[in-house]
């Protein structure tokens, strides 16, 4: 197995004093898929968007693939955001617009700034994306806005516009956070099988401890910006679980019985 | 029972009201009224704007002509609303805080803030002492104002855009101008022209205006000459409907617009 993704020492400060994100150190395998749990203001977005810079790390190094992130100038930074996908709460797609167009927006790192301007696409990259929202079971609604979709459709043309990226990494933050159960199994079920199919490794925030056990095969538990578990799914406790949500015992939904309920 | 106490406040808005009667009494009491009766004055008056509106005609043009002469006046609204646009288009995206950097869209902001708060009219003016008056200074006058005006709503409008969505797109590495052309753009546009035909409807007044003003021509200038240079007050009355009718047109497009405006969602 070779690292693909390396973090070494990262600290994220927003402000002097309190560190979002303090001396974070992991690797993860090409083609696994990892899951980072932890309370909300933990840090979990802020280490998913210091990889791919979408906020700028205070020190530290992220080497992707061989090279340090940090160190890349403007071109270099975009070349490898084409290889780094991700997928969001809120889905963030351009509404107003039809599925298949925000489907191929996920190739306009590729393209010419002209051509992506005015939204110019071969043959080949409009076939990938009809392929892809096939897959998705999305194919009835290629022509649709996105405003007429619910939300598990919109998140998995999220997925269609990442993946027709061609990414090595998915980066989700907290795909399924605004989804209901059943919406949540079909989209947690897709990523994992994107991830087993295409061999893309997936870094997943997740708040639901429940389904980090069930997808994962390795969780990553962060609180108050440090990374204080970090293995497989049998090896998460229910003491570590408390200690990753802070001390309140009891004040957890999930309680150690459901582990083997997923 | 007193309610509200007497402070400065108070002093001053009653000290503005009563010198503001005395100086009303007065005036009216140091008027010129020559021999004018002021029943026989109203009656006229009254006669004139019936011969206005009840009896309006044309004398020194014809319907075909006045039609003509509307065109160019809203040609001018047009051309300049055309032209604002496309420069406000431009400026409004750097104008943007969140497209451009802070110092960049506060010199734009601040620039057009200073623009707006001179009236269309006086700009007009302003540029007539450079180019003249005529259709040259009511074009370049009117189309500054309009740049002004809409760089404040374009901006205002790319502001809203969903800061996920922008995002979404630089993580894929997509860069500036696509993202503006491909995400920007298309979840804006409703808004844009919605404001540019709103700029549009305010730009055919202002035509109206610069005919008779500026001698820009156009069906203003018309009105101008039918009142000032030919008394003709039917003709004048018969203009005003004219004018009435674009302006109801253009305002029951402009209220559909601003229904758009307020359901449409960024
Ligand atoms: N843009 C920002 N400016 C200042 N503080 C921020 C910003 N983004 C996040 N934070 C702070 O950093 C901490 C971690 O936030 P975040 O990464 O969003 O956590 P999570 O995703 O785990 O809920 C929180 O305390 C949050 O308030
Ligand atoms: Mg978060």
């Amino acid at each position: 197995m070779t690292t693909l993704l390396e973090l070494k020492n990262v600290s994220k400060y927003y402000s002097k004093d309190i560190a979002a994100l303090s001396n974070i150190h992991f690797s993860i395998e090409e083609g696994e898929f990892v899951s980072v749990i932890g309370p909300s203001g933990a840090g979990k977005s802020t280490l998913l968007r210091c990889i791919n810079r979408m906020i700028e790390a205070s020190s530290g190094e992220v080497v992707f693939n061989g090279t340090n992130i940090r160190k890349l100038g403007r071109k270099g930074l975009r070349e490898t955001r084409t290889q780094i996908g991700m997928i969001f709460q809120h889905y963030n797609l351009v509404t107003r617009l039809t599925v298949i167009e925000n489907v191929l927006h996920g190739r306009l790192g590729y393209k010419s700034a002209v051509a992506g301007m005015l939204g110019i696409y071969s043959q080949e990259e409009k076939q990938q994306a009809i392929r892809l929202l096939e897959e998705l079971g999305l194919s009835q609604h290629m022509y649709k806005r996105v405003d007429q979709l619910s939300g598990g459709q919109k998140q998995r043309v999220g997925i269609a516009r990442a993946l027709i990226q061609n990414p090595k990494m998915l980066l989700c933050d907290e795909p399924i956070a605004s989804l209901d159960p059943g919406s949540s199994k079909i989209i947690m079920d897709h990523i994992k099988n994107i991830s087993a199919s295409y061999k893309i490794t997936c870094l997943v925030n997740l708040h639901q401890v429940d389904v980090a056990l069930k997808y994962s095969d390795r969780i990553i538990g962060v609180n108050k910006g440090e990374v204080v578990f970090n293995g497989k799914p049998s090896e998460l406790t229910t003491d570590m679980i408390h200690k990753i949500y802070g001390s309140e015992t009891g004040d957890l939904i999930f309680e150690a019985g459901e582990r083997n309920a997923g | 029972m007193r309610v509200k106490p007497y402070n400065k406040a108070f002093m001053v808005i009653h000290g503005t009201l009563l010198s503001l009667v005395l100086l009303t009494v007065y005036g009216f009491y140091s008027f010129d009224y020559k021999d004018v009766n002021f029943v026989e004055a109203s009656i006229q008056t009254l006669q004139n704007v019936k011969m206005m509106f009840i009896e309006p005609h044309f004398s020194h043009f014809t319907f075909q002509e006045a039609l003509y002469q509307v065109a160019i006046t809203l040609g001018l609204a047009f051309l300049t609303t055309v032209f604002g646009a496309a420069i406000a288009l431009f400026l409004g995206i750097f104008a943007a805080q969140n497209l451009t950097n802070k110092a960049v869209s506060a010199v734009i902001k601040g620039v057009v803030a200073f623009i707006r708060s001179v009236p269309t009219v006086l700009w007009v003016l302003i540029f007539a002492v450079a180019a003249g008056l005529g259709s040259v200074a009511a074009v370049i006058g009117m189309t500054f104002h309009s740049v002004g005006y809409l760089i404040k709503a374009y901006s205002e409008a790319f502001e809203e855009v969903d800061k996920g969505m922008i995002d979404a797109l630089k993580a894929s590495g997509a860069g500036w101008w696509q993202i503006i052309f491909q995400a920007v753009l298309p979840s804006t546009a409703t808004y844009l022209v919605s404001w540019t035909f709103l700029r549009f409807e305010i730009n055919f007044a202002v035509a109206v205006a610069m005919g008779a003003a500026a001698g820009a021509g156009g069906i203003g200038f018309e009105m101008f000459m039918a009142s000032g240079f030919y008394y003709d007050i039917q003709e004048v009355g018969m203009i005003t409907y004219f004018i009435l009718i674009f302006a109801i047109l253009l305002e029951l497009v402009a209220t559909r617009v601003k229904k758009n405006l307020k359901t449409a969602e960024v």
